[in-house]
């Protein structure tokens, strides 16, 4: 997304603050297809996406004002909105969920302003440093981001035991950062 | 299972902060980590870089159009049915929890403001609205504002909260489905009268909406709010 665009998008989120449904429209016109994209990937469900997405825009409507416009990618906070709801009906399924911080969640999403800079130097870093694992490894953090998958749903799709998984998630989650830091 | 040796608790918190942030925390395990979080601001900024750091991976998300009726719905659902679109939403919002009790009391205070002016015109009353503009969580702001047709200018007093260095509070006039309209930087600790243009006078009326936003000094050079929502009110008749 060019700046300029992410600026528009960062008012219309503004404006959807002060109650401006036009806007809300708007930003739902530019936004919709990317947040659907999100609760499809995660969801795996057309319907459950779709009724998903329609929560996930009652809650941009009712916590718009929690947007810090320049804090944050917009479009990274609204996905952000997206896939922790998205996560919260995948952990709703399983046999154990936990619910309580997900208003905490959502609250949180963005990082102080003085934290912007390192979220724009970083941009291109992660992809570098994904690129340092073995690829089933990076595959595995692509896949718990992007799908929401468990450690027992990586542990299956990449054949190995649950507990080897958790192993090789951490070890690579510690060589991740490490890279991150350099 | 791992003999790594020093600097073990660290690295296990930063394990966890990671599984945080991918959604690999589940139950238990999830829960107790998120209360560490609200407690310890180390691993709360951990997280915050974690997040931005993978929110890089967002693109990889695959846009999909959204069948129309999607919207249709979240549409019903924030504003009703056939609800007309001023009263819809207004009186739907949570933000207006607890405002009568504190409208009341702020009624009475506006009158006192109005017998403290030099005129008294039955028919001038009629004309005069006030709106108690009340925090948003956790800003602890808290202004009265009162409009005066008759002098065309709207009287708006601080009554709680702080300057913020390098930041403006400004006030915002909203009306139906409008883009909010600024009307200045506020003073804190202190009353202020802001005239009005044509424009405002025709506009602002019982439930009209007042807010006020925390923007860079100055106020927001756009015209547009960009600072989050600290204070909001609606107007209603004395």
């Amino acid at each position: 997304m060019t700046s300029s665009a992410s600026l528009e998008i960062a008012e219309l989120i503004a404006r959807t603050a002060l109650r401006d449904r036009a806007a809300f429209r708007d930003l739902y016109a530019r936004t919709s297809a990317k947040l659907f994209g999100v609760t499809l990937r995660i969801l795996k469900d057309r319907s459950e996406a779709e009724e998903a997405l329609q929560e996930v825009y009652v809650k941009i409507w009712q916590r718009a004002d929690r947007y810090v416009a320049g804090a944050y990618s917009p479009i990274s906070w609204l996905v952000a909105v997206a896939r922790n709801h998205a996560l919260d009906i995948l952990r709703a399924r399983r046999p154990v969920s936990d619910d309580i911080e997900v208003a905490a969640e959502v609250a949180d999403a963005g990082p102080d302003p003085e934290q912007s800079s390192i979220y724009r130097s970083e941009r291109a870093r992660i992809d570098g440093c994904l690129d340092t694992l073995e690829a089933d490894k990076a595959d595995c953090v692509r896949g718990a981001y992007l799908d929401g998958y468990s450690y027992e749903e990586l542990a299956t799709r990449q054949g190995v035991p649950l507990n080897t998984m958790r192993t090789w998630l951490r070890r690579s989650l510690i060589k991740l950062r490490e890279c991150l830091s350099a | 299972m791992s003999t790594e040796g020093h600097g073990r608790s660290g690295e296990d918190d930063q394990v966890l902060v990671a599984e945080y942030a991918l959604g690999l925390l589940e139950g238990g395990e999830r829960a107790a980590f998120a209360r560490r979080l609200a407690t310890e601001p180390a691993l709360a900024a951990e997280l915050k870089l974690w997040r931005s750091r993978l929110s890089t991976l967002d693109r990889e998300f695959a846009e999909e159009p959204a069948p129309a009726h999607v919207l249709e719905r979240i549409e019903r659902r924030l504003f009703g049915d056939a609800a007309p679109a001023r009263a819809g939403w207004w009186n739907s919002l949570p933000l207006w929890r607890g405002l009568t009790a504190t409208a009341a009391a702020v009624a009475v205070l506006a009158i006192g403001f109005n017998l403290m002016q030099p005129r008294i015109d039955p028919a001038q009353l009629a004309t005069q609205l006030v709106a108690a503009i009340e925090s948003q969580e956790g800003f602890g702001v808290e202004f009265i504002a009162v409009y005066d047709e008759a002098l065309g200018q709207v009287r708006v007093t601080s009554l709680r909260g702080d300057a913020v260095p390098d930041r403006d509070y400004e006030l915002w006039y909203i009306k139906g489905d409008q883009p909010a309209v600024s009307m200045g930087v506020l003073p804190m600790n202190e009353r202020r009268e802001i005239p009005l243009d044509a424009d405002a006078r025709a506009s602002i009326e019982p439930g009209t909406v007042f807010a006020v936003t925390l923007e860079q000094k100055g106020g927001s050079p756009t015209g547009v709010a960009q600072g989050p929502i600290v204070a909001v009110g609606t107007a209603r008749s004395i």
